[in-house]
């Protein structure tokens, strides 16, 4: 097929064409574009090169970030305009295309705010260059913890690759191993970054198969993977990977009129096509879930289906085999979960399940499309039913309740309020800042 | 001997004689001679080859004795290292034997592939990563004190050596040949270490199963661009590549699954299924059964949808 789109391997040494390349298919299981999967030896010998390279200088990274960022949103990048990017990876991963424009702008914004955004989790005691005259009276130097930094990227959603951008305003050196199920973005993402002005030695676009994904996490200092529960298990500890798994996003309806606030959930569950870790999975409310299910129930079933690429779509998209392993999956383990929506048509449509009790382990099941689970919760059931949360939306007026939240250490985000959970901005930490991960301080005194 | 209006274009029938029926010896050099230097037929490998000899070896080499105005594609006289398992692994006694044959000091690390094995299969995968360097370690030591000429080893110690900057400066200064064996190699790692790591050194691959006591070599005169062909020692061991399901021929230029024939006065080990995956060549004139290129290991289909989480 001539007109597929060639996504090479951006290596060291420019693009890189593999013999080994994975034909990558859109919803219908048309092929689309080929993707170069490089060899051990080209990862081994692009993880040296990324040792052996500079960093540029601070003023130069902000000043190519946010030309990077420009580029993403606005340029020609490989032939490929605007777009045809969106509209690609529209057809490839089902997100609807509203979503991935939007994405295209966070993506752009993320790029643009990067230097800032990293600075934002320096301490405050702490100075960013030793040059700094404050180390003469004896100073906290933030500095990097390593130089060479690995990402095993997620494909669930474009934006997912606003956030290692950070680490290259913070002077690392990246390697970023794309999903198979969406590498149009950052391979976009880092054609617009050397063109920008990072050399090409300062950030790599590395495709493999699983074999040999784990030597690129080997050949870096510190690391970030995406996952399921089964990422987080495999890497949770390895103090040099920071793991990015399930989002459990949750919220708390703790307020009798829970009907005034059924706009934020509804947006929460299906924002975004219900496919990032930001969407509400479980909602927990005070008194009987039934009603407060049923009107979710109503106010999901009214989204239309359409294909990703309509501008009215909100639903995501999967091949017909996908979705229908995604509602099997579904069905296997609602257990005695009521089901008040889902027919497993190839757009995933939404799903409510009510529980009967605040502890039902389902409630954790965090599906890629508008699926959400809706459990009775009340005062004396506490923090319990929604520890382990990304985010939580907490409704209530009850602030010795907020004081247990915001307290609570397996909770990431606290947003009181009429706040939908994928509320994301620069420089708000998303699951802790990355430069918590990637920085220390060090004592420093100097003549 | 027969003679025929075109004898460049179409490969001599002396050279595609059938199985019991092998041609007189002289006739089989003439007739190999016209194929491989004429610049219709010939190999690029050895029609720029021919340039540097000082004979015409159509015009030259006749008989069985003329085939000593070659020069050695591999060199003789100096060091053999070889990094590959020894004991009762079929590889390690081929490399000994050639290594005899052509006079050479022979300077050997062994390796026990089935203790890796092992200490994987025990998940304790920073052993393996010991042991492998380990034996990198001791390559490296003869590499620095002794003049080696002829490199031998097995894919994934090849691609560790060439992790070691000073190792691979090392052999680039030194080493002429490198073959490799006992394990698959992709055509990008092929590639990468003909045209990145080692750029002047020859690389062959030997393609062979203790099933069939003996291996296959990769064909002379390749590109990086070409695929990896191995032509098996014929008609004593011949491959065929077909459809596992069916054990039908593919056609020429698809894959397919690897059988093995050994068929000698010493042996008969018909019909072996290999674990290989390979792209079936249309053998050179006088073979019989396949070529083979691009052998790999059966798929491995992984990144299998993940149901749970978003990711």
């Amino acid at each position: 097929m001539a007109d597929l789109i060639d996504l090479d391997a951006l290596g060291p040494a420019g693009p890189y064409r593999a013999r080994n390349r994975e034909t990558i298919p859109d919803v219908t299981g048309r092929p689309v574009a080929e993707l170069s999967l490089v060899p051990s030896l080209f990862v081994r010998r692009g993880m040296a090169a990324l040792h052996r390279a500079d960093t540029l200088p601070a003023d130069r990274r902000a000043a190519a970030l946010a030309h990077a960022g420009q580029i993403f949103a606005t340029g020609i990048i490989d032939g490929m305009s605007r777009d045809e990017y969106e509209h690609t990876v529209t057809r490839v991963c089902g997100l609807p295309i509203s979503v991935v424009r939007a994405a295209t702008d966070a993506v752009a914004l993320a790029a643009q705010e990067a230097y800032a955004s990293a600075d934002a989790a320096r301490p405050a005691a702490a100075v960013d260059d030793w040059h700094d005259p404050l180390t003469r009276q004896g100073r906290a130097l933030w500095t990097r913890r390593g130089n060479v930094f690995a990402v095993h990227a997620a494909g669930n959603h474009p934006a997912v690759h606003s956030l290692w951008l950070e680490a290259l305003a913070l002077g690392y050196r990246v390697a970023v191993r794309p999903s198979r199920r969406e590498p149009f973005t950052p391979h976009r993402l880092i054609l617009a970054l050397r063109e920008a002005g990072f050399p090409d030695d300062s950030v790599l676009l590395l495709p493999t198969d699983h074999r040999v994904a784990d030597e690129i996490i080997d050949g870096a200092e510190l690391a970030m993977a995406y996952g399921g529960d089964d990422v987080v298990a495999r890497y949770g500890r390895d103090p040099r990977v920071l793991t990015q798994g399930p989002g459990r996003t949750k919220i708390l309806l703790d307020d009798p009129d829970w009907r005034s606030h059924l706009d934020v959930v509804v947006d929460s569950v299906s924002h975004e096509g219900g496919a990032a870790c930001v969407n509400t999975t479980a909602v927990f409310g005070a008194g009987d879930p039934a009603p407060v299910a049923a009107a979710l129930a109503e106010r999901l079933a009214a989204i239309p289906t359409l294909p990703p690429e309509d501008e009215k779509a909100v639903l995501p998209v999967r091949g017909a085999a996908a979705a229908h392993a995604v509602e099997r999956y579904l069905l296997d383990h609602a257990g005695d979960a009521r089901m008040l929506l889902g027919d497993g048509s190839a757009a995933l449509r939404p799903a409510v399940l009510q529980l009967d009790r605040s502890d039902a382990p389902q409630a954790g099941i965090e599906l890629p499309f508008p699926c959400v689970w809706v459990a009775p919760w009340s005062r004396e059931d506490g923090v319990g039913p929604v520890r382990g949360s990304l985010v939580l939306t907490a409704i209530t007026a009850d602030d010795a309740l907020l004081d247990e939240l915001v307290a609570e250490p397996t909770i990431s985000n606290v947003y009181i309020g009429d706040h939908p959970t994928y509320w994301i901005r620069p420089g708000i930490p998303h699951d802790r800042y990355l430069g918590e991960f990637l920085m220390r301080t060090k004592g420093m005194i100097r003549d | 001997m027969s003679h025929r209006s075109d004898p460049v274009l179409e490969p001599d029938p002396v050279l595609d004689a059938p199985f019991g029926a092998e041609p007189e010896p002289d006739a089989l050099i003439q007739a190999a001679m016209r194929w491989h230097f004429s610049p219709e037929t010939g190999s690029p490998f050895w029609l720029r080859t021919a340039e540097t000899f000082d004979f015409d070896p159509r015009r030259d080499v006749r008989t069985f004795a003329d085939l000593a105005r070659f020069p050695n594609v591999v060199p003789n006289g100096v060091g053999w290292l070889s990094v590959a398992p020894s004991g009762p692994h079929v590889f390690g006694e081929f490399v000994g034997r050639q290594a005899r044959q052509r006079g050479s000091a022979r300077f050997t690390v062994d390796l026990d592939p089935r203790w890796v094995r092992k200490v994987l299969a025990d998940g304790r995968p920073e052993e393996a990563e010991r042991y492998a360097e380990h034996v990198i370690d001791q390559a490296g030591r003869i590499l620095e004190t002794q003049d080696i000429g002829v490199l031998v080893t097995t894919p994934p110690l090849l691609e560790r050596l060439a992790r070691r900057d000073d190792l691979v400066k090392l052999v680039n200064e030194h080493v002429r040949v490198i073959t490799w064996g006992g394990a698959h190699m992709d055509a990008d790692t092929r590639s990468i270490l003909r045209d990145e790591v080692f750029p002047e050194i020859q690389i062959y691959g030997v393609y062979g199963s203790t099933m069939v006591l003996g291996a296959a070599h990769e064909r002379l005169g390749l590109t990086a661009d070409d695929p990896c062909v191995f032509d098996p020692y014929s008609p004593y061991i011949s491959f065929e590549v077909v459809d596992p399901q069916t054990r039908r021929p593919v056609g020429y230029g698809e894959r397919g699954q690897v059988i093995m024939h050994h068929i000698s006065r010493n042996a008969l080990l018909p019909n072996n299924l290999e674990r290989d995956l390979a792209t079936r060549i249309e053998p050179p004139p006088g073979q019989m059964g396949d070529s083979v290129a691009d052998v790999g290991p059966v798929a491995v289909f992984d990144d299998e949808p993940l149901i749970e989480g978003v990711y």
